[in-house]
C-alpha cells in the first residue's frame, strides 16, 4: 500500500530551480532516508509533502488521494523547529495536540507519555525558553507525534544532537517505524543506513538514486577483491580485463583490485587461477564499494 | 471553530504571559487620568511656577465636561494609536520571522483562523484599553469638573473605536505581508497621521475619510451629537476595514 505517491515535482524560486521533476512514492509502514549534499533540495521536497509550500508543478497523491487536505495524518520536524518560549513543555504539547484536532484531556495524556518517551519528564514544567537544543529537538519530535500521525516527516532530526542524543534518537526511530511511515533527510548517511528501509538520494533538485537499501547494494554497490602479491601483478592483471565476471580492474603495485558483477564466480574461478598458475599472493579480500562511495559518485567528487 | 477557539486562547495566554493585557490597558487609564486632572489644577500649577509679576491675575475658564473628554480621546488619538500600532506591528510577522507560523500552520489549522484568531484579540484588547481609558477620564471629569451623560460618552467612544479598529486591521494587514516591524509602524502610523491631516484640510473632498469619524466623536462628546455626514465615514471605513481583513486573510 502506497502512503504517499509523488509525480513530477518541482519548486521554483525566482530562478533556483529548488526541485526539478522528482518523482517517488512512499510505502507504508517503511522508513525512508532522504539523501543529499546541502542545498540539494531535501528542506524544500519535505515542506511541500507538509502542505507548507506549494509546489510548481507536480501532483501528491496521499492514501490515493489528491483532493483532500491531509496535515491531520502527518507530523512534521522542521530543520530548525521553533517554540513559544513563553510555555512550558506540557502547555504546548497540549497547543499542538488541540489544533491537530484532539480533547484537550487526551491532549494532556498524551503529552505525559510523549514526554516520558523523549526523555524530558523532569523538564516538563520549565519554560521551554530555558531548554537546551537538544531538549527542544526532543520536544520537536514529541509535537510531531502528538496526535499519532500516520506519516512522520522530520528534516535532519539528528543533525543537532550530540552523540547521545542521536544515538537515543535513532533507537527511537527504530521503535516507531513499525507504527508508522517515516521520511527523514539527512546528510549522514550512517544513520540513513542503520535505520530506514529505503533511500532516495536527491541531488541538484533531482533524483539520483531511490531504492531499498538490498536493492541498492544489489544494483549499485559494487563487489571487490582485492588480491595482493610479493611479485609485480601486471601481466596477470591484462588477461583478467578480459573476463565476463569483472567490469574494471584497478592495479596499485603489486595490489590488484577487481569490481566483479558476479561474486561466487569470480571467487571461485580466481582461486582456481592462482593455484593453477601458483600466483604467490599475500592476501586474498573479498569487500564492496560503501553507500559513502555511492553517495559521492552522485554528487560527481 | 474549535481550533479558532484554540489559537484565540493561545492568544490570549500570550498577552498575559508578556504583560501586554496589563501595560496596555494601563497606558489608556493613565492618560485618560491626566486630562481632567491636569486640565483642573492647571491654574494651581501656572500660579505656584512662581515666575509672574507679582499680582498677576490668572483667569482661565474651566473647560467644560465634554471639552475635557474631548481632550482625552485627541491625545488617544496620538499616544493611543502610536502605543496600539507598536503592540501589534509583530502580531503576523514576529511568527513568521521566527519560523513558528509553519510549526502552527503544519497542523490541520487554516491560514484564515490563524489570523482571525490575531485580529479578535488585539481587536478585544484595544476595544477594553479605550474603554477603561474613557471611563477612567469620565470618572474624574465627574469628580472634578461636572456631570456627563454616560450614553454620549459610550457614544463618543464607539465611533472612535470604529476609526482605531480600521488602524488596528491596517496594521495587521501589513504584518502578514512585510517583514520588517519598523516598516510596518512606519506605514501604519503614516496612515493614520496623513489621514488626520489631510481630512480637515481638504474638507471638501475628504468627506469620505475614516478620519472624519475622530471629529464625529469630538462633536458627540463636545456637543451631544455628530456634526455633519457620519454615516459615509463610517460606511466607508468599515467597507476599508473588511477590504483590509480580507487582504490580511489571503495566504501570500
Ligand atoms: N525561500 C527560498 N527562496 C529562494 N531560494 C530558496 C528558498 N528556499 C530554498 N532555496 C534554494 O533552494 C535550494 C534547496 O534548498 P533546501 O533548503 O531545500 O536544501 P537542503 O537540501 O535542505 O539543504 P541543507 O542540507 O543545507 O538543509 C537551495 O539552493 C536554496 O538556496
Ligand atoms: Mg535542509
Amino acid at each position: 500500500m502506497k502512503m504517499m505517491e509523488v509525480t513530477a515535482l518541482s519548486k521554483s524560486f525566482d530562478t533556483v530551480n529548488a526541485v526539478n521533476n522528482l518523482s517517488f512514492s512512499l510505502k507504508e509502514g517503511r522508513c525512508t532516508a532522504l539523501l543529499g549534499p546541502n542545498g540539494a533540495g531535501k528542506t524544500t521536497t519535505l515542506e511541500m509533502l507538509a502542505g507548507l509550500l506549494v509546489p510548481t508543478k507536480g501532483t501528491i497523491l496521499f492514501m490515493g488521494s489528491n483532493q483532500a487536505d491531509y496535515r491531520e495524518h502527518i507530523g512534521y520536524l522542521p530543520q530548525q523547529p521553533v517554540f513559544f518560549s513563553w510555555m512550558n513543555a506540557v502547555e504546548y504539547l497540549v497547543f499542538m495536540g488541540e489544533l491537530s484536532g484532539m480533547a484537550k484531556a487526551t491532549a494532556a495524556s498524551r503529552a505525559d507519555e510523549l514526554l516520558e518517551l523523549v526523555g524530558m519528564a523532569d523538564a516538563k514544567k520549565r519554560r521551554i525558553g530555558g531548554y537546551s537544543g537538544g531538549m527542544k529537538q526532543r520536544l520537536g519530535i514529541a509535537q510531531a507525534m502528538i496526535h499519532e500521525p500516520k506519516l512522520l516527516i522530520l528534516d535532519e532530526p539528528v543533525s543537532a544532537l550530540d552523540p547521545v542524543g542521536r544515538r537515543d534518537m535513532l533507537e527511537m526511530m527504530k521503535r516507531l517505524k513499525g507504527h508508522m511511515t517515516i521520511l527523514f533527510s539527512t546528510h549522514i548517511l550512517h544513520d540513513a543506513e542503520e535505520v530506514c528501509d529505503d533511500v532516495m538520494m536527491i541531488h541538484k533538485g533531482e533524483l539520483a538514486v531511490a531504492g531499498s537499501l538490498p536493492e541498492l547494494r544489489r544494483n549499485y554497490l559494487e563487489n571487490i577483491i582485492i588480491i595482493s602479491a610479493e611479485e609485480s601483478l601486471d601481466t596477470w592483471a591484462r588477461t583478467l580485463e578480459r573476463w565476463t565476471v569483472i567490469t574494471e580492474v584497478r592495479v596499485r603495485n603489486n595490489t590488484l583490485e577487481l569490481f566483479v558483477s558476479d561474486l561466487d564466480k569470480a571467487r571461485s574461478q580466481l582461486l582456481a587461477e592462482i593455484t593453477e598458475k601458483k600466483i604467490p599472493i599475500s592476501s586474498f579480500t573479498v569487500g564492496s564499494t560503501t553507500l559513502e562511495d555511492l553517495f559521492m559518485k552522485v554528487v560527481g567528487k | 471553530m474549535n481550533k479558532w477557539l484554540v489559537l484565540f486562547r493561545k492568544e490570549w495566554l500570550e498577552m498575559v504571559r508578556n504583560y501586554k493585557v496589563i501595560w496596555l490597558p494601563l497606558v489608556f487609564v493613565v492618560f485618560g487620568l491626566l486630562q481632567p486632572i491636569t486640565l483642573y489644577y492647571l491654574p494651581d500649577i501656572l500660579k505656584n511656577a512662581g515666575n509672574m509679576p507679582e499680582g498677576t491675575v490668572i483667569k482661565i475658564a474651566t473647560p467644560s465636561s465634554g471639552e475635557v473628554l474631548c481632550e482625552t480621546l485627541s491625545q488617544f488619538n496620538q499616544m493611543g494609536i502610536l502605543v496600539i500600532v507598536l503592540a501589534f506591528m509583530g502580531i503576523v510577522a514576529a511568527e513568521r520571522r521566527s519560523g513558528m507560523m509553519k510549526m502552527i500552520l503544519v497542523k490541520p489549522v487554516t491560514y484564515t483562523s490563524y489570523i482571525l484568531s490575531k485580529w479578535v484579540s488585539a481587536l478585544l484588547l484595544t476595544f477594553v484599553s479605550l474603554s477603561l481609558g474613557m471611563l477612567a477620564a469620565w470618572y474624574y471629569t465627574i469628580l472634578l469638573i461636572g456631570s456627563f451623560p454616560f450614553v454620549d460618552l459610550a457614544q463618543g467612544t464607539g465611533i472612535y473605536f470604529i476609526w482605531i479598529s480600521f488602524l488596528l486591521t491596517f496594521t495587521l494587514f501589513l504584518s502578514s505581508r512585510l517583514k520588517s516591524s519598523g516598516l510596518i509602524a512606519a506605514l501604519a502610523l503614516l496612515l493614520g497621521i496623513v489621514l488626520s491631516l489631510v481630512t480637515p484640510l481638504l474638507e471638501k473632498w475628504m468627506k469620505w475619510s475614516p478620519a472624519q469619524l475622530t471629529g464625529a466623536a469630538s462633536s458627540l462628546l463636545t456637543e451631544g451629537a455628530a456634526q455633519g455626514n457620519v454615516l459615509l465615514p463610517l460606511t466607508i471605513t468599515i467597507l476599508l476595514t473588511a477590504l483590509f481583513l480580507y487582504l490580511a486573510v489571503r495566504e501570500p
